[in-house]
């Protein structure tokens, strides 16, 4: 690490302050925190969509959910699961794909047990057990 | 490359450019307070999930920009626990695992942090205040289509804490649009951001929300993908990648093909691969690796020393064994010194003297000095022994047996097996010398040959190689298939081992108490008959039928092949090296995609270095090998990883691409008319892309192209990148703040209270209510 003799004489406790101080702009003596339960985002966004089912909106109000971009309707161009090249070729017995001869038979053939799924997993095609 | 005689070494190309890991550097000057602050004046906050954008709107730039981490740490000895927020977080090293982000995905989620980074925000833009209360309205950016929760929080935190006058809310990418474009322009932008990318058009210089589309693709998730795919490249990299390492590598070197489908096709080409991958060295220390290399001085020495050792231990075997025989001499003399004293004295006082020296009796004693008589006779017999004279060794052969006492017919059986011994021998010696002429002769028929008509020597040789290259390829394939367990070759081996260890066991147990324990109990688990393995000379049976005959063959036969071409080399003129197959069976690199893939445009040192003969342990303790050990490259992951936005499928994200979502807004859900006048002719002439993704090289050019090709010709297609893609937003911010309309769409803490947090007030670049 070179650090400039400069930054090395900051503390971080004199930086820390900066933040943790009390701070003439925030000074309200009434203020109850609300109780702040952590949610990952996908517990926010069924939250959101059991609220909104709550409303009685209208079909062409945008919201969260609405404004996702739909499934594509073209059709998907194949690429090779190892190299991303073009990937003419699948192989039957687990679905990668490949892009020549010498990719199966360096790779895809002396893979060992689950590395393929981890390529599936990649563009969202491996097999999900429940 | 011309044909040649000799194998050619290939021309060494020059060392590829190296680039290190990129960590985030500690700030070389402290995050700056702002000296111009005012009460009153609109607080602009763009609060991105990558970065912070903060500035009062009485400037012309944010004041702030720091990227959104925060870091709780708690000193050990004194129990103090700092919180260092932003770019701070990087000038100590101890803070690096402690790094964190308000954010999960797009949304805030941790409010402590969002408040402690507020407050941290503030201080820097210098507020202060005299009644407690922050007295500056705020402007500040939320997600589009913003979920209710988030909004609340923010609310409460602003209106409850900071206790603002008032606050809006708008969208990134419409206040980046208003920064890049006139008042009230038609247009569409394409926002990326650090987990989300917007389409959104523009209408009168307002967002259309309702036409907006939103993919779940981003620089965070764009940074893990790369992260994935190089985990799956170098799976034992000895490094660790840490998440800022790949975003750096993300931001410095990825970018956006104009035309990807053909473009893919050649890229792992030669030519263009030298342009087009990049090495990225993990930082390694050398000095822990090198292991002392021996020098040929020393290992002479040692040799010397082994030679010392062995000459030395020769040396006191012939002393010792040099001893002994003297010692037996001297017993020898002794006791025959006594035989013939006590040769004279009566049988009973023999008998004593021998009973004395230590003997039974005299039979004993007789035998034990003929003994040593003959011991000492045989070893010097062994010393000379020369040459044989055929004629005269063996003289009694010839004469026949009634001629010769008994003594003689003895020696004569004697001498017979020595001479048919030397007969034996001679007949060999005869048959290898035959063999030797055979073979010269054979030799010059063939230079004879070759002389004569070298096409058709050359065309038998060649016939020759050619067989010898089927049996290889047929032995190699049997040596293959039984790695397979399901092949037919190896169930056909698995068969004659079971055989072959049947026979065995029936032969060994085969007797009448076996077959009786046999009939007494018999399970599945204990089958009496099954006694394979109780002798340990069973499990020879998996001695007997290991491959390596078949190993033996296949280097008989390359050897066989190795012969051949040498004599097509040196007389056939059209015979090449290149021909060989040798030649066919070396590992051409620049041929094969998985190596320029993995080790980019340069040859396999560790071949090479194999080649030279170079034994492994010194291979992997080379310091040019444990660099490259350290090395990734990046060629395809270089495009590949950019390109999800434009086909999210390649990243298991089931939305369509961007190009897609454009073309389908244009036709489909606007008017699609292209013709003056019209709403998408108007659109298509300003389309802004801004977000941190707009930074990739080619990210307009490859929208500009794509786009062509599906509006109709001569549509007045006008794609540009935002000016400064990060910081635009807030200037559009800043700029807003400015105009009419954002003076009445202020949320105050008045009607807040009276309204709830649902409650928004409508403008063009912003969220729109429920309805």
């Amino acid at each position: 690490m070179s650090q400039t003799p400069e930054t090395q004489s900051i503390d971080l406790q004199d930086l820390s302050v900066i933040t943790t101080r009390p701070h003439t702009f925030k000074q309200n003596l009434h203020r109850v925190p609300p109780p702040r339960r952590y949610k990952t985002s996908k517990q926010l966004f069924t939250d959101e969509q059991k609220y909104l089912q709550t409303k009685d909106i209208k079909f062409d109000t945008p919201t969260w959910q609405s404004i996702g971009a739909p499934p594509s309707l073209k059709p998907n161009k194949h690429y090779c699961d190892i190299t991303g090249l073009e990937g003419r070729y699948k192989n039957p017995s687990n679905g990668l794909r490949f892009h020549n001869v010498e990719i199966y038979q360096e790779v895809i053939r002396n893979m060992p047990p689950g590395v393929d799924q981890e390529y599936l997993k990649l563009r969202g095609a491996n097999v999900v057990l429940k | 490359m011309a044909p040649s005689k000799i194998k050619q070494e290939e021309a060494a190309l020059p060392p590829q450019e190296v680039y290190y890991l990129k960590e985030t550097p500690t700030p070389l000057t402290p995050e700056p307070f702002y000296t111009n602050y005012h009460q009153g004046v609109p607080i602009a906050l763009d609060i991105g999930a990558s970065s912070f954008k903060v500035g009062l709107t009485n400037a012309n730039e944010p004041n702030n920009v720091f990227p959104s981490v925060l870091a709780r740490y708690r000193y050990r000895k004194k129990p103090v626990t700092v919180t260092i927020v932003g770019n701070d977080v990087y000038r100590d090293p101890l803070l690096k695992t402690s790094i964190k982000s308000p954010f999960d995905g797009p949304l805030l989620t941790n409010w402590d942090y969002v408040e402690s980074m507020l407050d941290y925000t503030f201080e820097h833009l210098g507020v202060t205040s005299n009644n407690g209360k922050l007295n500056n309205p705020i402007i500040m950016t939320e997600p589009v289509g913003c979920p209710l929760s988030q909004r609340t929080n923010m609310y409460e935190l602003l209106f409850e804490a900071y206790q603002a006058p008032k606050v809006t809310f708008g969208i990134d990418s419409l206040f980046a649009f208003h920064a890049n474009s006139k008042p009230n322009s038609d247009g569409l932008v394409i926002g990326t951001g650090h987990e989300l990318t917007h389409v959104i058009p523009v209408v009168g210089g307002k967002g259309i929300l309702l036409q907006t589309k939103r993919i779940d693709w981003g620089g965070n998730l764009s940074q893990q993908f790369l992260a994935r795919l190089l985990g799956m490249k170098y799976p034992y990299f000895p490094s660790k990648i840490t998440s800022d390492h790949t975003t750096n590598m993300f931001k410095d070197f990825c970018y956006i093909l104009e035309n990807y489908s053909d473009q893919l096709k050649g890229f792992l080409d030669m030519p263009n691969l030298e342009q087009n991958d990049v090495v990225i060295q993990a930082p390694v220390d050398l000095s822990l690796h090198t292991v002392k290399k021996k020098s040929e001085e020393e290992l002479a020495k040692q040799l010397q020393r082994k030679k010392e050792q062995g000459r030395r231990l020769q040396e006191q075997q012939q002393q010792k064994r040099l001893e002994k025989k003297i010692q037996k001499q001297e017993e020898l003399d002794y006791y025959s010194k006594l035989r013939d004293e006590i040769a004279t004295i009566s049988k009973q006082e023999q008998l004593d003297r021998v009973v004395d020296e230590g003997f039974e009796d005299l039979g004993e004693f007789n035998k034990y000095v003929k003994n040593l008589e003959k011991t000492l006779k045989s070893k010097d017999d062994d010393e000379d022994e020369g040459p044989v004279d055929p004629a005269t060794a063996w003289p009694l052969v010839d004469i026949p047996d009634d001629q010769l006492n008994d003594e003689q017919i003895k020696e004569k059986r004697k001498q017979k097996l020595l001479k048919g011994n030397y007969d034996a021998r001679e007949r060999n010696k005869e048959i290898q010398r035959q063999e030797e002429e055979a073979k010269l002769q054979r030799e010059k028929e063939e230079i004879e040959w070759r002389e004569r008509d070298l096409e058709d020597w050359s065309n038998s040789k060649r016939l020759k190689v050619a067989e010898l290259i089927g049996k290889h390829t047929e032995k190699v394939k049997l040596l293959e298939s039984f790695k397979d367990r399901k092949s037919m070759a190896a169930q056909q081996r698995m068969k004659n081992i079971t055989d072959l260890a049947n026979d065995q066991s029936v032969g060994a147990s085969g007797n009448a108490s076996n077959r009786k324990r046999r009939r007494a109990a018999a399970s599945i688990d204990n089958d009496p008959t099954d006694t394979f393995g109780a002798n340990d000379d069973d499990w020879g049976v998996y001695r007997e039928i290991t491959n390596s005959s078949l190993e033996e063959d296949l280097d008989q036969i390359s050897k066989q092949i190795v012969a051949i071409e040498e004599d097509l080399l040196n007389y056939d003129p059209s015979f090449h090296h290149e021909d060989t197959f040798s030649a066919s069976q070396t590992f051409d690199w620049q041929n094969l995609v998985l190596h320029k893939f993995v080790h980019g445009p340069r040859p396999n040192l560790n071949l090479a270095l194999q080649t030279e003969g170079i034994p492994a342990e010194e291979i992997a303790n080379h310091p040019e090998i444990i660099l490259k050990n350290h090395q990734m490259h990046l060629n395809i992951e270089r495009i590949r990883v950019p390109e999800v936005l434009f086909q999210p499928h390649t990243a298991g994200l089931d939305q369509a691409g961007i190009i897609e979502l454009l073309s389908d807004l244009l036709w489909k859900r606007l008017d699609g008319n292209f013709n003056p006048g019209g709403q998408a002719y108007n659109l298509i002439q300003n389309i802004l892309i801004t977000g941190g993704l707009a930074n990739l090289k080619n990210f307009d050019k490859r929208v500009q192209t794509e786009l062509t090709g599906v509006l109709p010709v001569g549509a007045p297609l006008k794609v540009r990148t935002a000016k400064n893609p990060i910081t635009d937003a807030w200037k559009g911010m800043q700029k807003w703040s400015q105009d009419e309309e954002s003076k009445h769409s202020y949320v105050s803490k008045a009607e807040y209270e009276e309204y709830g947090p649902e409650y928004i007030k409508e403008h063009g670049l912003g969220n729109v209510c429920l309805r």
